[in-house]
């Protein structure tokens, strides 16, 4: 039996750019590991860090937070707010001895399909290296 | 023993109430044992005579203050726990206008769990004297430097004068050069990421999410909390690892940029975790933003 580690990666898509930008991925056929469930938020700044906590709670080994690129934000300012929070809870991350790079932010806009498409096998890969997040005592 | 801080604090208490200059008095009284004071709420002039003032009026008030928002409201305060009131106000939930501060300069306060440990048998009464506390236990009385029994707060603390207040009790106190307040976290950051997961494992691995830490918390004024699990939630009763993991790290990113450093939630915690570490943490990352 193949027993190569398989990462969940949890994945919270801004409407306006990342989540287009999944689309065009696969409108355009880019090829990108399945270990990405996707959930679609309205901007990346809707995302309170205690949804990441959640997530890891409820099994994901890791997150990937993705938006509009700085400026590009329909709501004009809600990335940078996204910025913010998630740069800090990666620090908060770190401190818990959490890896940080089970935490990811990306910017991918809505044409970028094989950007999200590089940044999905990327983060996955990654993970793939880290192994499973393991919490239990 | 009646204090000269205490004697003018009730004095003032009694006078304010009389006058009809607020609504209540918040200080604290006696509990249920001379190591322990409980918030207390003074409606008249003669539930006046029952505040007191010792070395071990650890808690926050400003937690008590909150429930008595929008009422005018006299409190008596630490420098720790006006930071905490600033805050509130800053966070609008605590009026200016409505309140009047009596500030109290702070030597710092001893630590009930080292006096307890070092009294032979049940303390009966403490006092100061000078640098001294004295500590009875049935008849027999013995004296301790008063330095060497502060909390841990109390060593890093800035605040032994409040920095805001509507009047001032108690002698002007120095300012004594402070310990690294970061020590903890500057330890934590020395280790590799499997060493802090392994440190916090250990700890949060004896969190029974009680949920003191959220309650006691003067910042935590959220009339519903997305962070704590209901009673009969299956999580919270497995208690699993993951569970008490997230829960910490959700209140330290709620509290980012709030906490004060007051250390009420670990003076509080049943198992003794270190969440001061946690505040700490924050706090450098809410100065470094």
């Amino acid at each position: 039996m193949d027993t190569t580690f398989e990462p969940k990666i949890l994945g919270m898509l801004c409407s306006w750019c990342a989540y287009a930008g999944a689309d065009t991925a696969g409108v355009s056929r880019a090829q990108y590991p399945p270990n990405i469930r996707i959930v679609r938020v309205m901007c990346s700044g809707r995302i309170d860090p205690l949804f990441i906590a959640r997530a890891f709670e409820n099994g994901a080994d890791g997150v990937l937070v993705a938006g509009c690129h700085s400026g590009d934000c329909h709501y004009i300012s809600g990335n940078d707010y996204a910025n913010d929070r998630i740069t800090s809870f990666g620090s908060l991350l770190d401190f818990f001895g959490i890896d940080q790079r089970r935490l990811k932010l990306a910017w991918v806009s809505a044409s970028e399909g094989t950007r999200f498409a590089a940044v999905v096998s990327e983060m996955t890969e990654e993970l793939r290296a880290l192994g499973p997040l393991k919490l239990k005592v | 023993m009646a204090t000269l801080i205490e004697d003018q604090l009730r004095a003032r208490a009694r006078t304010l109430l009389a006058e009809g200059t607020v609504d209540l008095f918040v200080g604290y009284r006696q509990g249920s044992n001379p190591l322990r004071v409980v918030p207390f709420v003074a409606r008249t002039p003669a539930e006046a005579e029952r505040l007191v003032w010792n070395v071990v009026c650890v808690p926050n008030l400003a937690g008590t203050l909150l429930k008595h928002a929008g009422r005018r409201v006299g409190v008596t305060l630490k420098g720790c726990d006006v930071r905490s009131v600033v805050q509130l106000i800053t966070q609008h939930q605590l009026e200016r206008e409505r309140l009047h501060i009596i500030g109290v300069t702070c030597r710092g306060m001893a630590d009930t769990d080292q006096l307890a440990a070092i009294a032979e048998g049940p303390v009966s009464d403490i006092t100061e004297d000078g640098d001294e506390l004295l500590l009875s236990v049935g008849a027999e009385m013995s004296r301790h430097p008063q330095d060497n029994l502060f909390l841990a707060k109390c060593a890093i603390c800035t605040s032994q004068t409040p920095e805001l207040y509507d009047e001032l009790v108690g002698g002007a106190v120095p300012v004594a050069p402070v310990a690294d307040r970061r020590a903890g976290v500057h330890f934590l950051d020395a280790l590799d990421a499997p060493g802090r997961l392994a440190f916090w494992s250990e700890q949060l691995s004896k969190c029974t999410l009680c949920y003191a830490c959220q309650a006691v918390c003067p910042l935590c004024y959220c009339k519903q909390c997305p962070i704590t699990l209901p009673r009969d939630d299956p999580r919270k009763q497995a208690r699993e690892l993951t569970s008490v993991f997230s829960y910490h790290m959700m209140r330290a990113s709620h509290l980012t940029g709030r906490c004060t450093g007051c250390d009420e939630c670990e003076r509080v915690c049943p198992e003794n975790i270190p969440l001061s570490l946690i505040c700490r943490k924050i706090e450098q990352d809410g100065s470094s933003r």
